[in-house]
């Protein structure tokens, strides 16, 4: 229970906002669009029509601002860690000094742009998996794989596979700790002593997991094959999802975004 | 010494807006020497109750008492207590992982410091009580059994430690009749030859009246009954409104008195009720 609390999945905020409902495929191209955007930028102004675009989508989608936060937190030690460097470590006119210590007008200004940067990159792949949810993901990254399989890409295989993956990640979590419930009543002493006993002490929860997920592989082969699943055979969607009119703004919005970047850069 | 709980509350997400009570003022007292059963309806909180019996969770109030030592989240409390309690879970054949079963049925004893002499002793005695002769099976590996071979291995790598009270989490569930009968006739020559207090959840009402004496019912997180097994079956109405089933022999004696029969049968176990029955039906005969 505790384990499986503690880890948070994907960063999936479930929603009805426009955001939710528009297609998972839009939503990463976007998000992808948006990210080449903000390397194209070389001023901190240039993020302005980045910025803006995304506190609207934030706005739209309802997700509370707690949310994003957290997504932030992780990466929080490589913000501040990039940002100090950048202030003391950048050569230029300074505007404080004590001792060998310097802050340039420069540092600063690269500290700003540099920090700019790492929040928007964060909260645009934040607000895209808040927003979609797992599944609907990797059906969209096996759509944008589908072009590769015209040179033996196994694109859809690729697709399962991670699907696969992802659904069984909350129930080998649960395993885990069931596993580790019967060991500790068994008197294992788990992340205890020298290392050496520490990594021992992990051999009676991994060999029954693996054995365990081994079984479930062998189930879930049987389970498909009995419901007339074939390898390389065409395979339609439960969910097929068509274009609607909200898919169009985020794409339309996003190309401006992306424009505006790249023409602030070239001309002004 | 026994096992006493004082007014357990546990809640999730305490003081959330989405707590929710998983027991609600649990109070119980289980005598040591015991065969108690805990039984309700699924997602009474049994299992929850069972997890704080050798400090998986603890209390969110009140006091889970193992011994007079009172369970705490400290390291030197929780050993004691586990060295005291042994849980076999649900579906245990799940949690092997040793290359002969002779290791496995080890493991729990050589986590407790038992030296070389004291752990053969320990795993040759466990093997006999769950009836697999050490021989054979020892040197074999865990994966090669059959399901009921595995379920009693399992069980050895539990009582085998020398817990005081053991406590299984549907022990039978998934064995053919034949293993089940065995294995909690096995469980209960361990508690009257080693005194050991064992504590059943069950969903098989049939097995609770055949070994259990006295009977804990959960339902929604909060004790509906406590005490003699027999004394609850013959509350209908509460075996009702506690989302269980009569045992098959209750609920016989029942329909015989409902029609007006003079057939009288003994209710605690389906082979008493047969042998009464025999004995009243020879006597119809003979009159």
């Amino acid at each position: 229970m505790a384990l499986s609390r503690s880890f948070v999945l994907g960063q999936h905020y479930p929603g009805t906002s426009v955001v939710h409902r528009s297609g998972a495929l839009v939503k990463l191209v976007s998000t992808i669009a948006l990210m080449i955007g903000v390397f194209v930028a070389t001023k901190t102004v240039q993020y302005i029509p980045i910025a803006f675009f995304l506190v609207v989508g934030i706005g739209v989608s309802r997700i509370p601002l707690r949310f994003f936060a957290r997504g932030l937190k992780p990466i929080l030690f490589l913000i501040v860690l990039t940002v100090v460097v950048q202030i003391f470590f950048t050569p230029g006119t300074p505007v404080w000094q004590f001792w060998f210590v310097r802050v340039t007008r420069e540092g600063l200004g690269l500290a700003g742009f540099i920090l700019c940067r790492l929040v928007l990159l964060t909260l645009v792949s934040v607000l895209l998996t808040a927003s979609t949810s797992p599944i609907e993901l990797t059906d969209a990254i096996s759509d944008l794989l589908k072009p590769l399989s015209h040179i033996g890409v196994p694109s859809a295989e690729i697709a399962l596979v991670m699907s696969i993956a992802m659904r069984f990640v909350p129930t080998i979590l649960e395993e885990t700790e069931r596993i580790i419930r019967a060991q500790v009543s068994r008197g294992a002493r788990i992340g205890e002593g020298s290392l050496v006993v520490r990594m021992k002490s992990f051999i009676p929860i991994l060999i029954p997991l693996f054995v365990s997920s081994f079984r479930r592989a062998d189930d879930l082969a049987v389970a498909m094959e009995a419901r007339g699943f074939r390898v390389g055979s065409p395979r339609t969607r439960y969910h097929a999802r068509h274009f609607q009119s909200f898919d169009a703004f985020i794409l339309l919005g996003t190309a401006a975004a992306l424009s505006g970047v790249i023409l602030w850069r070239l001309f002004l | 010494m026994s096992i006493d709980l004082k007014n357990v509350d546990y809640v999730y997400d305490s003081g959330e807006p989405f707590e929710y009570f998983a027991l609600r003022g649990i109070s119980l007292h289980i005598d040591d020497g015991a065969f108690v059963g805990i039984v309700g309806r699924t997602g009474s909180g049994k299992s929850t109750l069972v997890e704080h019996l050798n400090g998986l969770l603890f209390s969110t109030r009140g006091d889970v008492i193992v011994d007079d030592e009172i369970v705490r989240n400290e390291r030197t409390v929780l050993a004691k207590v586990r060295r005291r309690v042994g849980i076999v879970f649900q579906y245990p054949e799940d949690q092997f992982f040793a290359e002969t079963i002779f290791e496995e049925v080890a493991f729990g004893c050589r986590n407790y410091g038992f030296s070389k002499e004291q752990v053969d002793e320990s795993v040759h005695k466990a093997m006999s009580t769950v009836g697999l002769d050490s021989e054979r099976f020892l040197s074999l590996s865990p994966f090669q059994l059959s399901g009921g071979e595995q379920r009693r291995v399992a069980i050895a790598s539990v009582i085998a430690m020398g817990q005081k009270y053991i406590i299984l989490d549907e022990p039978t569930a998934g064995l053919d009749s034949g293993s089940k009968l065995a294995v909690l006739a096995e469980l209960e020559s361990l508690r009257q030859t080693a005194n050991v207090t064992v504590i059943l959840v069950s969903h098989n009402m049939d097995e609770v009246a055949e070994f259990c004496k006295q009977v804990v019912v959960l339902d929604g997180g909060t004790v509906a009954f406590q005490g003699s097994t027999d004394a609850f079956f013959r509350d209908a109405g509460l075996v009702d409104r506690t989302g269980l089933e009569l045992p098959q022999s209750y609920r016989l004696a029942r329909a015989l008195k409902e029609c007006g029969s003079t057939l009288t049968v003994n209710e605690c176990s389906t082979d008493r009720m047969l042998d009464s029955l025999r004995l009243c039906v020879s006597d119809l005969g003979g009159a």
